[in-house]
């Protein structure tokens, strides 16, 4: 009974820290433009600030799982909807900065970007899978969709890998010989490998054995 | 180009070349200095204009000429020119540069110019702010990250120094080298680029009256994140190519290597030249935003010098050459 209370109030209150969490970059860069403090270009700087933040919230998102099957802490899987919602909105934001605030809605311009670098179309595609992820996260779509939900909750994947190498072109620099400051994106993508291996079966089996294992011993 | 085609010249609106708010508090400096010219000057119709450093105050009622009325440029803010900054040897964010570069010390400083010259020689600062007259150039400066600034410079023609020096017949390029001073330069030892920053001009484009060597900004001496005490200013190509903290110049005969194309070749040429018709691998270049400014404008080709330029580049593909 009071573990079960417990687990109720843990994720009462992981969820609130997310819901409310997800908005306070929002917040601070609403807080940020109208009081000028965005720097001198601010088109730049809201830009690149919703498009890590997108990345940051993706990233977060997968997390979920591997904790929840590594570590058996089953009530992070609450959390991956809001995290992916967050994605998808900071992607919407990043977006509808570039194609309102940046190039004024000259969709001969926009068009053209999106069909001609490679580096543009990569985040349309990023933006069009979160979009859909998002707008079928609804329990009822969820019922009615079945098995091609999951099918189509995966697609968050390829997402997430291209998201990552829109970000690595999004640096100036030369990415094949590493010259240029590519910090945070190989953070991200380092983040984004280990995630991919902590879903190999093999691996979650072996950690899990691990982790767990030592307890036991422990405990006796 | 095959096409005969006419270019007009973009020039900065008469009466942005000397706001009041420019005038009125530049004195000092540019008493100093001894400024006398002043105006987004066009190669055809070069100053001439001189007066007495002593009679200052009539700075304001020199009208330079061959001045149209066709862009309405505003002069960027001295803060937004001094507060957003491309220069990597310091950090790769622009906003910090001025931070990180302002107990960068440019003092003493001095140019070596040599190689192909009957007169090499080494150039203090002080020697250069006296030998050569100097004068106010209003110049759009256009990233190659697409985006902008009209930016009030105070320096001299290049082609004044390149005369003193006497390029021998064989020198066909000049090449300049950045100052490297690790201890003073936080991103220098990141080993993200190969430093030293180098840039190179063909000979003919160091000649050409568009082309100045930097002193001053508005009416102060640069700062460092700006390039002090001497930069290069090329203002039709993108702004990588206006290399800043010059120590070296060399008269060459072969193509210099410049580092952003030593970085990504395919991204970055040596020639640079403002074209709003090759557009970046990543993102297009025809149109740009203005610092302080919000939305687009369009870029104009060769960054609007295009009259005073294009002569240089009869018969060279711009696409190819980029
Ligand atoms: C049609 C959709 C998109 C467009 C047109 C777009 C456009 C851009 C542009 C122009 C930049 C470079 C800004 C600059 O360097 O000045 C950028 C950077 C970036 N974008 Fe996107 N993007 C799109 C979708 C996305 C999506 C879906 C994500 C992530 C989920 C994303 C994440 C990023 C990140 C992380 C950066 C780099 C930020 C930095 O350098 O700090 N973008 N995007």
């Amino acid at each position: 009974m009071t573990g079960r209370k417990k687990r109720f109030n843990t994720v009462k209150w992981l969820r609130i820290l997310v819901n409310v969490g997800g908005w306070v970059p929002l917040l601070i860069l609403t807080i940020k433009y109208f009081t000028n403090n965005l720097g001198f270009d601010p088109i730049q700087s809201a830009l690149l600030r919703t498009g890590r933040y997108a990345v940051l919230f993706l990233i977060l998102s997968l997390t979920c799982t591997p904790i929840r099957k590594i570590l058996k802490i089953y009530v992070v899987s609450v959390l991956r909807k809001p995290l992916g919602m967050f994605a998808a909105l900071y992607a919407g934001l990043h977006f509808a900065i570039y194609a309102i605030w940046d190039f004024q809605l000259n969709f001969k311009l926009i068009w053209q970007a999106i069909i001609e670098f490679p580096f543009i179309i990569l985040g349309a595609i990023t933006l069009l899978i979160l979009a859909i992820l998002a707008a079928t996260s609804f329990q009822k779509i969820q019922r009615k969709m079945g098995k091609k939900w999951d099918l189509l909750q995966r697609t968050v994947y390829i997402a997430a890998v291209l998201d990552i190498i829109h970000y690595l072109l999004a640096i100036k620099g030369d990415l094949l010989s590493l010259q240029g400051n590519y910090t945070w994106p190989l953070i991200a993508a380092s983040a984004l490998l280990i995630l991919f291996i902590l879903r190999i079966p093999w691996v979650i089996r072996t950690l899990k054995n691990l982790i767990f294992l030592r307890k036991e011993t422990r405990q006796r | 180009m095959k096409k005969q085609e006419k270019y007009n010249s973009v020039p900065v609106k008469p009466d942005e070349i000397t706001p009041k708010h420019i005038y009125q508090n530049r004195r000092t400096f540019l008493k100093q200095m001894g400024v006398v010219g002043l105006g987004a000057l066009l190669a055809s119709c070069a100053p001439g204009v001189t007066s007495t450093p002593s009679t200052s105050e009539t700075l304001s009622d020199i009208t330079p000429s061959g001045i149209g009325s066709e862009l309405e440029n505003q002069l960027t803010s001295k803060e937004a020119i001094k507060g957003y900054n491309n220069y990597y040897e310091f950090t790769t964010n622009k906003e910090r540069v001025a931070e990180l570069a302002q107990d960068f010390v440019t003092e003493p400083w001095s140019v070596n110019v040599d190689g192909l010259v009957e007169n090499p020689g080494t150039y203090s600062t002080e020697d250069l702010l006296s030998n050569f007259e100097q004068e106010q150039r209003i110049y759009r400066m256009r990233c190659v990250e697409a985006w902008s600034m009209v930016i009030p410079w105070v320096g001299f023609p290049l082609h004044k120094l390149l005369e003193e020096v006497k390029p021998t017949s064989e020198a066909k390029y000049v090449m300049f080298e950045s100052a490297l001073v690790p201890e003073q330069m936080d991103g220098a030892n990141s080993g993200m680029f190969p430093f030293p920053y180098t840039e190179g001009l063909r000979l003919d484009e160091a000649m050409h009256d568009l082309t100045i060597l930097a002193t001053g900004i508005y009416d102060e001496p640069l700062a460092p994140q700006n390039g002090a005490p001497i930069r290069l200013v090329v203002p039709w190509k993108y702004g990588f190519k206006s290399i800043k903290s010059i120590i070296k110049i060399s008269l060459v005969v072969d193509e210099p290597p410049t580092l952003w194309n030593i970085v990504a070749p395919q991204e970055y040429g040596f020639y640079a030249n403002v074209n709003p018709n090759v557009d970046h691998p990543r993102w297009s270049q025809a149109t740009e935003r203005r610092i302080g400014e919000s939305g687009r404008i369009d870029t104009l080709f060769m960054n609007g010098y295009a009259e005073e330029v294009m002569p240089l580049y009869e018969g060279l593909d711009l696409t190819e050459n980029f």
